[in-house]
């Protein structure tokens, strides 16, 4: 063991070490496990089962039928999983700050946000992503998709950008948290509750304003819907620019760069809470 | 479980003071009201726009019952029916498996009442708790989702009326939920499935009477309908008064009973954590 300042544990290491550290812990209740998945299965899944129903009496919403409506719903759902389930400690943002929690990681030899993401962990993402990828599955044959290998990898693709799109809204807005003490409200119940609630369906029932407002205020269209159009052959009923469609997976990684400098830029106004 | 050593009035007194403590507890939190209530509103004003999307162009569907569903009753009764069900569930349900979790549930038991009233109560000062921000946010949901007038002074009365049981109905749901925590004494999973079943079959995103046959059958079979479709059903004109009144003071009893059994059941279980 040579000493720590010297030689310091790579990166990558510090994360993979303390990831395991925070499953481990987690995979101890081993009767509450199969309750939380199933609970993550249908906890996003009370949208899909609206949407369901509404079909069943319906028909179509907005000229979509159930099996576009699924793979739109699976695609966002899926995207959702890929951040929640590595970012889910997010959600402890205020608790961590307010309780001055901050303290410990600022003085150890691993990364602040590496140890902060996986102080522990919560299995029920892992709920969203079985629930995501059935969906996704079931939808793939329902819906009028060409699989050629290009289609998989620009889903594979969306899949990662839309991740990353909701994970940098979170982040970014995670690192206000330094400062204002809580935006959990926001984030939750505002942000998220969005995402949650408009995030399947497609934009073309809303009014030109919200759809305006859910494409260029907050991106939610980049998560799902404007990449599903591009697969669906249905860039035409798009009030964008077909391109911007296909360039939509490109988003999130920009998004994310930014949301990363941003909170470590805040975390210089950490001031700890002293207990 | 002294419980004959109390008068009436005693226990009455104590159970105020149970329900009292939660409240406050509850008001505590406060400060998050408002991204709450924007999130309720977006909400609202999603369902509105997804079935003002779906609805025929001549503004009317046809029900399960075979009557007319007009597109403003439709808007009336999704308003109403998310805010009610705001309104009783926004209490939070971690009250006992907190004070399992803790060890302090040996205190609970202690007391010369008994404990499942205790809970019952406590879970009442919950909702109570959330009552001025229900008075306060109804106006906003009213302006953004829709409005009807009752459909009759018996209507308006029978809503009313039927209030009642339709808040003891959920306060003895959420207590039966809770009690599971003696048993697995982790609960996340639990919460998560009850909250989805309750969603859907109370009928606070669909309205029973567009439901798909088996699972308006399945709904109509299950107490949780009783807490929000049935009083906005009666208030729209949709269901009778009488009717709905005696199938929800049904639902009290079999919950009251279903309540002592599982509390008999749940001494013998009773783990005590830490010190």
């Amino acid at each position: 063991m040579a000493t720590v300042a010297s030689n310091p544990v790579p990166a990558h290491r510090q994360y993979l070490l303390l990831l395991h550290a925070a499953w481990r812990g987690q995979l101890q209740y081993r009767g509450n496990l199969v309750l939380t998945l199933i609970g993550g299965v249908l906890y996003q899944g009370v949208g899909l089962a609206f949407v369901w129903a509404v079909v069943a009496k319906f028909g179509h919403v907005g000229g979509w039928g159930m099996g576009e409506l699924a793979f739109l719903y699976g695609v966002r759902l899926t995207a959702h999983a890929a951040w929640t389930i590595p970012f889910n400690r997010l959600n402890s943002m205020d608790w961590m700050v307010q309780r001055g929690e901050f303290d410990r990681y600022l003085i150890r030899p691993a990364g602040t946000l590496t140890q902060f993401l996986n102080w522990s962990t919560n299995i029920q993402p892992l709920g969203d992503l079985i629930g995501g990828v059935g969906v996704l599955v079931a939808a793939s044959s329902a819906a009028p998709i060409d699989w050629s290998p290009t289609a998989v990898l620009y889903l594979l693709a969306t899949i990662a950008g839309g991740a990353l799109v909701e994970c940098s809204l979170q982040l970014g807005l995670c690192g206000l948290s330094f400062r204002l003490q809580a935006t959990y409200a926001l984030r939750m119940n505002f942000i998220d509750n969005i995402m949650n609630n408009f995030g399947g369906y497609p934009l073309t029932i809303f009014p030109s304003v919200m759809r305006f407002a859910l494409t260029f205020l907050l991106p939610l269209a980049f998560v799902a819907y404007l990449p599903a159009n591009v697969l669906l052959h249905r860039t035409g009923e798009l009030s964008v620019a077909p391109w911007l469609a296909w360039c939509a997976p490109l988003l999130g990684p920009l998004l994310f760069a930014a949301a990363y400098k941003f909170w470590y830029g805040q975390l210089k106004h950490y001031k700890s809470s002293g207990t | 479980m002294s419980v004959d050593g109390l008068a009436p009035r005693q226990r009455l007194a104590a159970y105020a003071g149970v329900a009292r403590v939660q409240l406050r507890t509850q008001l505590v939190y406060r400060g998050d009201f408002l991204f709450r209530l924007l999130g309720l509103l977006v909400n609202i004003y999603m369902l509105r726009l997804v079935w003002d999307a779906v609805y025929p162009a001549s503004g009317t569907a046809t029900g399960n019952g075979g009557h007319r569903i007009a597109l403003a009753t439709q808007i009336a009764y999704v308003t109403l029916a998310l805010v009610q069900n705001w309104l009783l569930n926004s209490g939070g349900m971690g009250f006992i498996p907190q004070r399992v979790r803790e060890g302090t549930v040996a205190v609970d038991l202690a007391r010369p009442v008994r404990f499942p009233s205790q809970m019952v109560w406590a879970q009442a000062g919950a909702v109570a708790a959330q009552l001025p921000f229900t008075v306060v946010a109804l106006p906003f949901a009213l302006l953004v989702g829709g409005a009807r007038p009752p459909a009759s002074v018996g209507a308006a009365f029978g809503y009313l009326l039927s209030l009642l049981p339709a808040v003891l109905i959920s306060l003895l749901l959420t207590t039966l939920v809770q009690m599971v925590a003696f048993w697995t004494l982790e609960t996340s999973g639990i919460f998560v499935i009850h909250r989805f079943v309750q969603q859907f079959l109370a009928g606070a995103l669909v309205p029973l009477w567009f439901m798909p046959g088996w699972l308006r059958v399945l709904a109509e079979w299950m107490p949780f309908q009783a807490t929000t479709y049935a009083p906005v059903a009666v208030y729209l004109g949709q269901a009778g008064v009488w009717a709905t009144l005696g199938v929800q003071l049904l639902w009290c009893a079999v919950l009251l009973m279903l309540l002592r059994l599982m509390w008999w059941r749940a001494l013998r279980r009773v783990v005590v954590q830490g010190g």
